[in-house]
């Protein structure tokens, strides 16, 4: 099992999600956090806004899904045809094991 | 060495905080989130809660409430949840885990939370340099 991170615009957050939920990923989290990326944040003359709010979204699925969610959620969270610095990151780690609460059975 | 995300009811920190402790997990973080977890496709699981929750409002035949009541149970929208870090040693998962499920679980049948465990490769106290199991 494979946990993904996606950090995306706030503003794409609701299309993201409801385009997951379509494909049948339906369980997510949402965290709001602020933080800065390769263009070390946005640059207006002498400001810098180096702690930019994004919404981060973690998904738990199966290793056979990770190309279909990576491609969802990169499809939805694009700006325009071609994206824009800005449109964010997916970050993917190891899954060990998983426990519902209220059932105490593994898997997801 | 493990990472432990619970994510857990809004009411069951105290209770999760002292569970951790008894079993000899003094150390933890815990962040404000928005979730939803897997669909109910059962209306029956849900039918006495929104019975209780529509009772707390004024009215009990109003179509907008019971909406947003329907949405909130099966998981339709986002709903407020802690998500707990934990980070432990290997042999003190099961532990962790189990006190976790043991305090976090309700009647509700549905909404009780997840547990993920994943791996990670190092940890380093600050203030002393110390790496490897004895950081944690």
């Amino acid at each position: 099992m494979l946990m993904v991170r996606a950090f995306v615009r706030p503003e794409k957050k609701d299309v993201i999600l409801g385009s997951l939920s379509e494909a049948g990923f339906h369980a997510a989290t949402v965290i709001d956090v602020v933080g800065r990326g390769k263009q070390q944040g946005i640059k207006i003359g002498e400001l810098i806004y180096d702690e930019i709010p994004k919404s981060l979204i973690l998904v738990g699925i199966e290793e056979d899904a990770r190309d279909q969610v990576v491609d969802i959620i990169i499809k939805n969270s694009k700006t325009g045809e071609f994206g824009a610095f800005g449109d964010g990151k997916i970050f993917i780690t190891k899954l060990e094991e998983v426990y519902t609460v209220s059932s105490g059975k593994t898997g997801l | 060495m493990k990472e432990v995300m619970a994510v857990i009811r809004m009411d069951k920190v105290n209770p999760t905080k002292k569970a951790l402790l008894e079993v000899g997990i003094p150390g933890f973080s815990a962040i404000s989130v928005m979730g939803r977890g897997k669909l109910v496709n059962d209306p029956s699981v849900i039918t006495e809660r929104k019975k209780t929750i529509l009772a707390l409002g004024r009215s009990t035949d109003d179509k907008v409430a019971e909406k947003m009541v329907v949405e909130f149970l099966d998981g339709t929208r986002l709903f407020p949840r802690r998500l707990f870090t934990v980070l432990v040693r290997d042999e003190e998962v099961a532990r962790t885990v189990d006190a976790i499920i043991r305090v976090n679980r309700t009647e509700n049948k549905v909404g009780d939370g997840k547990i993920f465990i994943l791996p990670f490769d190092e940890a380093i106290r600050i203030r002393t340099g110390d790496t490897g199991n004895s950081a944690l």
